[in-house]
């Protein structure tokens, strides 16, 4: 909590008091560079509040859904996010195993975990409004099975993870699920696409509208820039955190880490 | 050449004990086979969709029989310290991840011949000229599902919980495989044939093969102490 309360303060009180006030660059965790989470969570911050007042008073309600649609944009950007730290899981996995540094991991790891926070919100949100427009919480739809499937993805990742105690390990076995993981997603999406129009079901409607109008769009362009800020504030916040973990057991598994290749 | 003979070697060794102790194959078989008896009690197998209700059945039974049969058959390499002797000897990782998939496709395909003719008796199906679809799905989705089952159960059998964190590994990753193959066996079972499939059987070779190349490529880094 301290951790992501510490940039923020920083950033509100910058303007009047000067940089070496910071504390904590005091501390010696300094390396990362405090200064720029502090810009992206004031962006962050900013485009959060734009998307607020776009998307409950700007952007006009929806004739047919009425304001129930409105959840729209934070749902969408939500998913763009989910699919966007998966990318990045899949990127870093392999730097790992090529580079064998320690970063990516951690990069890989931050990256589903906030991913998975965003896929969660995805998979909360989605039903709140699909049960007033829909009629029901939940439907076996493509697009939803999927997302369903990508976030058991993600889940089957942390899990693994947790599981496994020793670090260079982990970060091997991880990367190679999240590898795995990534190739999957686009046989995942056409087996459940394929099964569901193979199969007579309920046919749902097109959530919203063929075509959608410019004032919608715009906000909508504003939640996945305020998402992505956002993923990337939570993104940097996480990696410092792995990494000062990492700085805490480092003295204990110094001697087995000079021979762990071998051994 | 040689990562095949050497893969080939490594699968008889892994027969050669089976056929001396039996375990893997009397617990999967009879494992499976439970799956189909109490699944019976559960699903109403005699309705007017039991052909659907089959192919999602024998499935269930193929995954878990599949998930405690290779998850015994990497355990195994640990408990004689026998992975320890594989990692030292000098032949390339590969053979040893395709030799591990040869004897594990050896288990499960003989547990499937083992189940396919009791289940049809058992679930009165008539595949009639359906067979022929059913034996091509199943091969195809059994390559698939060992393929990566046999890279996945090699980390989890190195994890503080051993085997009993496969099947949360394996089935998310595995669930393409098995949407395709309960389809198609769907499709076989009501009398359809190859052509009717042909998506399904695509879509399966090439999990299959994505399948393969990704242990092929990845195997090294997870036998690397």
């Amino acid at each position: 909590m301290s951790v992501t309360d510490t940039p923020r303060d920083g950033s509100t009180v910058h303007p009047t008091a000067q940089p070496p006030v910071e504390p904590t660059s005091a501390t010696g965790h300094a390396e990362p560079g405090p200064g720029r989470p502090t810009v992206l969570a004031v962006a962050t911050a900013a485009s959060m509040l734009v998307l607020l007042v776009g998307a409950l008073l700007w952007a006009p309600t929806d004739r047919l859904q009425g304001d129930v649609q409105r959840i729209f944009y934070i749902h969408v950007p939500a998913a763009w996010i989910g699919m966007l730290a998966f990318g990045v899981v899949f990127v870093a996995s392999i730097a790992y195993l090529v580079t064998r540094r320690a970063r990516w991991d951690r990069l890989a790891a931050s990256s589903a975990e906030v991913g998975v926070v965003f896929t969660t919100g995805v998979m909360l949100t989605g039903p709140l409004w699909g049960r007033p427009v829909w009629g029901v919480y939940w439907d076996w739809d493509p697009r939803l099975t999927s997302f369903f499937i990508l976030w058991l993805l993600y889940i089957s990742y942390l899990v693994l993870r947790s599981y496994v105690t020793e670090p260079t390990r982990r970060a091997r076995y991880s990367a190679v699920l999240g590898i795995i993981a990534f190739l999957d997603v686009p046989l995942v999406y056409v087996s459940v696409r394929w099964w569901r129009s193979l199969h007579p079901g309920p046919v749902v409607a097109n959530p919203e509208g063929p075509q959608l109008p410019g004032s919608m769009l715009a906000v909508l362009l504003v939640g996945i820039v305020a998402f992505t800020l956002l993923y990337l504030l939570l993104l940097r916040l996480r990696i410092d955190n792995a990494a000062r973990e990492d700085e805490l057991t480092a003295p204990r598994r110094h001697a087995p880490a000079a021979g762990h290749r071998g051994a | 050449m040689r990562t095949l003979r050497h893969a080939r070697r490594i699968a008889a060794k892994d027969l050669r004990i089976e056929l001396r102790t039996r375990d893997i194959l009397t617990a999967m078989g009879l494992f499976a086979l439970l799956i189909v008896v109490v699944a019976s009690f559960s699903f109403p197998t005699a309705s007017e969709h039991r052909e659907q209700i089959a192919a999602g059945l024998l499935w269930m039974a193929f995954l878990f029989a599949a998930l405690l049969g290779i998850g015994r058959s990497l355990a195994m390499e640990h408990e004689h310290a026998c992975i320890d002797a594989l990692v030292t000897s000098p032949v390339p990782r590969e053979s040893i991840y395709l030799g591990k998939v040869l004897s594990n496709l050896a288990f499960v395909g003989v547990a499937q011949l083992l189940l396919l003719p009791v289940s049809i008796v058992l679930l009165q199906l008539t595949p009639g000229r359906g067979l022929a679809l059913l034996l091509v799905t199943v091969a195809l989705a059994t390559v698939a599902l060992v393929a990566v089952t046999t890279l996945l159960s090699a980390m989890a059998v190195n994890t503080r919980t051993r085997e009993a964190i496969l099947p949360l590994l394996v089935i998310p990753v595995a669930l393409p495989v098995l949407i395709a193959a309960v389809q198609a066996t769907s499709i076989a079972l009501t009398g359809g044939t190859l052509t009717a499939a042909t998506p399904w059987l695509l879509l399966l070779t090439a999990t299959a093969a994505l399948f393969l190349l990704l242990g092929l490529a990845t195997f090294r880094h997870v036998l690397e102490e």
